[in-house]
């Protein structure tokens, strides 16, 4: 069932100038029709179950996605703020697809502002390994506030009503991950509520997106897990630009371009979107 | 005022697999705890000028306020504030010289309001000079411009000479006005140990303290504003090294003849090298000033044992006479007074460049503490930071040590305040890395320079004491050099 959703849609030529095939497919109509299938690789599941046991370590493997956490919550804010008619200040529902051990997931839950955080992943080891981690905090742990369900978003129950949708849903460092992003995107998109923002990040697939997380990062300086990314996997910030500009309804385009700076740590870099880690945020009008 | 609390476990622990081992065995005798323990955000050990700063600086802020905190220190805080009824004809003999970075922080938060301000004494010139060599440099704010003219927003205040009874009256005041702090005061921490892992929470990483009140707190984050002997670091087995300088610290609030050279609007704080090290006089209100001689232990136990006239007339020596004379002056048991007007009439000074003359010592107010260096490996541990002089003590040489602990109080708030608007949990070290980061370094380079600065000046001859009068008189004549320390001393950039 986890078959490679690319080789089932049609490749969608690009207007981009990317160097490489495009599998993003914008098909709308198809994929409603067809049963859900999931669009999850069983090679990252296993993948990410491996890496399970050192998720919480704050010098371990995943070191650097704890880095970037706040930079995610930065952005959230910088989009909501931006927003004429803001959604709700308070008692925000938010959803974190492909949340793994709860790094942003956590996070979400602990904000003020914040009502609820149903997070989902595929991988059931780290499902575990997020939900031990839950109890270390009585915060979050508090019965409703964080709901952890080991489910794809296909199997997820869409909401009945446009407004029983969530204010945000969350698709952090996964969009690399997955095989066919356009019908994933499609199967994400239901659940947000109408003013609500759909925020991702993910790595353009360039040259220097290359050499930096495929050669610096996993082979020679080791920050990585090696494994962990598949080059010919990521997505361009233009084509989802490009794929959102077609879709009815959605709009307030929003990227930020981050650079993980030795020493340093992550930093926004003006214009880096176009060749490197790079936020994006698209609101669904109300 | 270091709060005293008493510890009864770990103590003494160096090596790090020995404080795993430790902790192991506490979350063992923590699990027999009869009830379970109130959940806490932030819990501060210690009610002195940095724990009180913390507090001060989280309630203030509409981003922290919400966190739930408490304070814990063995002795009855309001006990150590100031009177309000205190007069202008006696002061505390434990002042602090505070610079306006820490002056303006606490504007910020609303606790400089607090202040009795008749008490506070801003100073606008320094004079320090060698005792060896009689080389000197004098810090203004007008000899030290800037490459152009002086703009008029300068600032002419080097720093403020402030009684800690004071300071902390005014961080008391303004927790007050603020509320939400549950003040344990009075109170002893009977243990700190690893919480438990239950059915519904797993506390394993959480301190937990025994109180003496018989209460029980679980803290997200535990900070250690416990002083030099801090239980808390111990409790986080972090070492803390350092060495003792085999000195002493005598204090003394001194009445003087007048209001000083420049009278009441410019105030002027003197400090001589010896090499036995630096004797201090800083302004107060009127015409009284506070004295820090750092000496060796025996001077220092003899200064304590003088007659007031006799120590008047040590203080004044001290600022004029050579070193042959004050060896001399220490060794003779009482009788400091006569030997001195006669030997001073013997030794040429221009008064005008020395502190005017000391007429009376305040009763009860000559003490001695022995002066210390000491830094923690490190200031945060999972669940614990450590402000103040838990994290480090530094000789007193240019006063610095109570603007490092209100320095580490506001960046611990700014890490923290980050840290819940990035939903982050305010006690994982991931969290704490930022306030380590900001701290350590500035705290480690200031000192190394108190330090270096007693040891260059410990040296009585030799090519050394050229060299280091070279040097002064150079930074004196260089006004752009010498308004870039100033502003160091000052805390700014």
């Amino acid at each position: 069932m986890l078959a490679r959703r690319a080789s089932q849609a049609p490749l969608f030529a690009s207007t981009s100038t990317s160097p490489s095939p495009i599998r993003f497919s914008s098909t709308t109509s198809s994929s409603a029709k067809e049963p859900p299938k999931s669009t999850v690789d069983p090679t990252e599941v296993s993948h990410f179950n491996a890496l399970a046991s050192s998720w919480w370590d704050p010098v371990g493997p995943s070191r650097l996605l704890h880095l970037m956490n706040p930079l995610r919550h930065t952005f959230i804010s910088r989009c909501r703020n931006a927003s004429p008619s803001a959604s709700p200040a308070s008692n925000l529902r938010y959803l974190d697809i492909g949340c793994g051990g709860g790094i942003f997931a956590e996070s979400a839950a602990r904000l003020a502002h914040t009502a609820s955080v149903t997070a989902i992943d595929p991988t059931p080891e780290v499902l575990k390994i997020a939900e031990v981690h839950k109890r270390r905090d009585p915060m979050i742990a508090a019965p409703g506030k964080l709901t952890y369900i080991n489910t794809s978003i296909e199997d997820l129950p869409q909401p009945k009503t446009p407004q029983e949708g969530y204010d945000i849903v969350s698709l952090f460092e996964v969009l690399e991950h997955v095989n066919a992003p356009g019908p994933f995107l499609e199967h994400i998109m239901p659940h947000v509520k109408p003013g609500g923002w759909l925020v991702l990040s993910t790595i353009s697939r360039t040259w220097t997106s290359w050499l930096v997380t495929n050669v610096m990062a996993e082979d020679v300086l080791g920050i990585v897990p090696k494994g962990t990314h598949d080059w010919a996997k990521y997505v361009n910030e233009s084509e989802l630009r490009d794929w959102f500009y077609g879709k009815p309804g959605w709009g307030e385009l929003k990227t930020m371009g981050v650079m993980y700076v030795p020493g340093l740590g992550w930093k926004e870099v003006t214009g880096s979107e176009g060749w490197g880690n790079y936020f994006f945020a698209v609101r669904r009008a109300e | 005022m270091p709060p005293r609390i008493p510890c009864r476990a770990h103590r003494a622990a160096c090596a790090t697999p020995a404080v795993r081992c430790r902790i192991r065995l506490q979350r063992r005798s923590a699990s027999t705890a009869a009830s379970a323990p109130e959940i806490y955000d932030v819990v501060c050990v210690g009610g002195g000028p940095a724990g009180l700063s913390l507090l001060a600086g989280l309630k203030a802020s509409p981003v922290t306020n919400g966190l739930k905190v408490a304070l814990i220190d063995g002795q009855d805080l309001q006990k150590n504030r100031l009177q309000k009824d205190a007069t202008l004809d006696s002061f505390s003999n434990r002042c602090s010289s505070l610079t306006p970075a820490s002056m303006r922080n606490l504007q910020e938060i609303g606790v400089w309001r607090h202040a009795n301000a008749s008490r506070i004494q801003p100073y606008q010139e320094m004079q320090v000079w060698d005792g060896v060599s009689d080389a000197r440099i004098s810090f203004d704010w007008d000899t030290a411009r800037s490459f152009g003219p002086r703009k008029p927003t300068q600032p002419t205040t080097i720093a403020y000479m402030i009684e800690n009874v004071n300071t902390v009256s005014a961080l008391l005041g303004r927790l007050e006005e603020l509320g939400g702090v549950d003040m344990f005061a009075s109170t002893k921490v009977d243990a700190i140990e690893l919480g438990t892992d239950t059915e519904q929470l797993d506390l394993s990483s959480w301190p937990v303290l025994s109180l003496s009140n018989g209460k029980s707190l679980a803290a997200r984050l535990l900070v250690g504003a416990d002083g030099a002997n801090s239980p808390v670091r111990t409790f986080a087995g972090i070492p803390s090294r350092g060495f003792d300088y085999s000195r002493h610290g005598v204090v003394a609030t001194l009445k003087l003849s007048n209001s000083g050279w420049g009278g009441p609007d410019h105030k002027i704080a003197y400090q001589r090298f010896l090499p036995s090290g630096p004797i201090a006089m800083l302004p107060m209100p009127g015409n009284f000033a506070t004295l820090v001689w750092s000496t060796t232990p025996e001077r220092a136990a003899k200064l304590k044992s003088l007659s007031p006239a006799d120590f008047s007339a040590m203080v004044n020596a001290g600022f004029r006479l050579s070193l042959t004379d004050l060896e001399y002056l220490h060794t003779l048991p009482s009788g400091q007074a006569e030997e001195i007007a006669w030997r001073e009439k013997h030794t040429p000074v221009d008064e005008r460049a020395l502190p005017v003359r000391v007429t009376d010592v305040q009763s009860g107010s000559v003490a001695s503490f022995p002066l210390r260096m000491r830094h923690a490996d490190t200031y945060t541990g999972e669940r614990v930071a450590l402000v103040g002089d838990a994290a480090h003590t530094v000789h007193p040489l240019a006063g610095q040590g109570l603007n490092q602990g209100q320095g580490d109080a506001a960046a611990l708030v700014r890490t923290i305040s980050h840290a819940v608007q990035t939903g982050q949990d305010i006690g994982s070290t991931l969290a704490l890395e930022s306030y380590n980061a900001a701290r350590y370094a500035e705290n480690n380079a200031m000192m190394g320079v108190c330090d270096k600065l007693h040891r260059l000046y410990s040296v009585e001859s030799g090519p050394i004491v050229g060299l280091r009068s070279l040097g002064l008189r150079a930074v004196d004549a260089m006004g752009p050099l010498k308004g870039f320390f100033m502003n160091r001393a000052a805390g700014g950039v």
